[in-house]
């Protein structure tokens, strides 16, 4: 059995060996990394699993093997050098899973852990993508944009389409591998990745696992305007690239009802300073609104605009339609792309204070999220239709 | 007899005023119809020396367009008979716009390089022409290119106040400040007085009289901004200030939800 250590020999005598399984652990500070690693010890067994990490490994866990890698430059979300490493190092250990943990890995459960290498090893999936239960409030721009328009547009599921921790099979690592590659040979070492969209284009299996809790990490700039426009954007590139693929009828994955179900909203958000910040954004952003909206959603937005806080909705078909008339916009350059994710945020924000206030009225968060990206499945033919003919919709 | 009547005949002309009038008044018209003569001849000349140029202008912009439509048609049947759209969306998974295919950019760029040659070879030969009789006072090209520099720069200036306008709307908008307007239109016409200032002083327009009224007008701009800033923004700057003091090492520059909202709603 090898013995974890830093000396480079070791290493060496790790990277000759084999496993079923291989760990690609995101960097975090010892005391984390080391109950990520009781976790995987107490699930996994050792003699077949193999753990990537740049975090130092300490003596406590001598009967693990690790490789070590080098630090990722994002403390917050898989990079395309982490899917790289994964592939390559999947391939010279010949494992058949391999578990990507990213940053506050150690908050996830060992039998999360299990469940998504059992996706994987047992199942034959090739994507296995976890469902976290997050507070309520948490993870908004995902229930706001990620979720719904990927559910819309790709067909899938998957409730975190921008999941931080993955289960994979060796081909969907080489697929993510091969993306990732590209993406940082146009020097964009800092570029996100979509597993779901690239597993749907690649037509291989995905499934979602129940993993419950999970402490989230933030991005070190928490500042909203750089955050939605980092994601957003991104995302909107990535189905702009796949245009011709998500254009053809779908059939829709089963819905799966998950287990665990987040607490009852507090409804402590601040919704009257969001509402403020909507109606300042109309009162002067419209001229910027007409450029991308059609006269239909100005209209809609403007009886938006007098509501008062307390009160205050977004109608989800209207949230569908001001993200499918951005993503066109952004395709076709009416206006400068970093204007146009900045011209978003208002909307974002009055989403956010109308989910809140309808969460503040009792119904459950998720069933409301559902509505939307309902909503948002409903409208496709419109997002369809404006790709196709942009300039029909524009009178 | 005959010869001292001739004589005294002409002791009385050359005694009489009214004669040397009437013969200056013939030598001035011819003066002036000569001078106008010489004028018209000179323009004509001049005229004669550009109209070739002109023309080769004319007809060079016109032959190389007329190659260039007919080179965009071919180039667009050829390029649409080996699907070349289909093979570059495919290579580079990328889609396009109808109006901005692969095929129809090549056949755009390929017309526009005719008629960029069409107007190089043209003014080359309008500037050949110009050079022979460029002692004769012609002060129009050289404005005109200065006017089309211009023209540039304005074109130019425009879009950056656009654009700069559109980037401290937006910016302010979501920073919450209330007259985001008008600082985005301060901005706005700060490109814009700019602008204006290089290109009447790209045209040699004004002199010194434009370098004032743009210093002035430039400077008043800047002194409203800020003193609406500065007075509409007070409280605020107060604020963050005994903020900064009391909370010395804490972020305080999360715009949207900084308050104690901020503990319950994440966006990521």
């Amino acid at each position: 059995m090898a013995t974890t250590s830093p000396v480079p020999d070791d290493t060496s005598i790790a990277e000759r060996s084999t496993a079923d399984l291989l760990v690609l652990v995101s960097a975090m500070p010892p005391e984390q990394f080391a109950r990520v690693l009781t976790n995987l010890e107490a699930v996994f067994d050792p003699e077949n699993m193999i753990v990537a990490t740049p975090n130092e490994p300490t003596g406590k866990f001598s009967n693990l093997r690790t490789i070590s890698t080098q630090h990722s430059s994002s403390t917050w979300a898989l990079t395309p050098a982490d899917f790289i490493n994964a592939a390559q190092y999947a391939r010279e250990h010949e494992a058949r899973a391999i578990l990507l943990l990213g940053p506050g890995a150690e908050s996830l459960n060992p039998l999360a852990l299990r469940g998504l290498a059992d996706a994987v090893f047992k199942a034959s999936i090739d994507l296995a993508i976890p469902h976290y239960s997050l507070p309520p409030h948490v993870g908004l721009i995902n229930s706001a944009i990620l979720y719904p328009l990927t559910r819309a547009v790709f067909a899938s599921r998957a409730r975190f389409p921008f999941a931080i921790d993955l289960g994979l099979s060796p081909r969907m690592a080489d697929q993510l591998a091969i993306v990732a590659q590209s993406i940082s040979s146009a020097n964009q070492s800092d570029a996100l990745l979509w597993p779901v969209n690239e597993a749907v284009a690649a037509s291989f299996t995905m499934d979602e696992i129940d993993v419950g809790s999970r402490e989230m990490p933030q991005p070190s700039d928490l500042d909203i305007n750089s955050i939605l426009a980092l994601i957003t954007g991104s995302l909107f590139g990535d189905i702009e690239s796949k245009a011709a693929l998500w254009q053809r009828p779908r059939r829709p994955s089963p819905v799966r009802r998950m287990t665990n179900e987040v607490a009852a909203s507090d409804g402590t958000g601040d919704v009257a300073r969001m509402v403020a910040a909507f109606q300042l954004a109309y009162a002067n952003l419209h001229e910027i609104w007409s450029l991308v909206l059609p006269p239909n959603s100005l209209l809609l937005l403007k009886r938006c605009s007098v509501l008062d806080s307390a009160s205050f909705r977004m109608p989800d078909n209207l949230w569908a339609r001001i993200i499918y008339d951005f993503l066109v916009a952004y395709r076709l350059r009416t206006i400068n792309r970093g204007h146009l994710l900045g011209a978003l945020i208002p909307l974002y924000l009055a989403w956010v204070a109308g989910h809140i206030n309808v969460t503040s009225s009792g119904i459950p968060a998720e069933r409301h999220i559902e509505a939307v990206a309902a909503a948002f499945e409903a409208d496709k033919p419109y997002l369809v239709a404006r790709w196709r003919w942009p300039d029909r919709f524009t009178s | 007899m005959l010869s001292m009547i001739d004589n005294a005949i002409q002791q009385a002309d050359m005694n009489t005023p009214a004669a040397p009038v009437s013969y200056d008044n013939a030598s001035i018209w011819q003066h002036m119809s000569a001078a106008l003569h010489q004028s018209l001849d000179r323009v004509l000349t001049q005229l004669i020396a550009v109209l070739p140029g002109l023309l080769a202008f004319v007809v060079a912009l016109a032959i190389f367009s007329l190659a260039g439509m007919l080179i965009s048609w071919l180039m667009r049947q050829l390029l649409g008979w080996v699907k070349f759209d289909s093979r570059v969306t495919h290579s580079i998974k990328s889609d396009w716009a109808p109006s901005s295919s692969p095929s129809e950019l090549i056949a755009r760029a390929m017309f526009w390089g005719c008629v960029l040659l069409g107007l190089i070879i043209g003014v080359s030969a309008f500037d050949t022409s110009y050079a022979t009789g460029a002692a004769l006072p012609i002060s129009l090209l050289p404005y005109l290119t200065h006017a089309v520099g211009a023209a540039l720069l304005l074109i130019a200036g425009i879009l950056i106040a656009r654009f700069l306008a559109r980037s401290v709307l937006i910016s302010a908008i979501n920073a919450q400040i209330q007259y985001a307007r008008i600082l985005s239109l301060g901005v706005k016409w700060l490109v814009l007085v700019l602008t204006a200032a290089m290109v009447l002083d790209h045209l040699q327009v004004g002199g010194n009289v434009v370098e004032l009224a743009f210093g002035i007008l430039f400077g008043g701009i800047v002194l409203t901004l800020a003193l609406a800033v500065g007075l509409g923004s007070r409280d605020l700057v107060s604020r963050s200030l005994e903020s900064r003091v009391e909370h010395v090492g804490e972020r305080t520059n999360i715009p949207d939800d900084a308050s104690t909202a901020s503990r319950t709603i994440r966006h990521f």
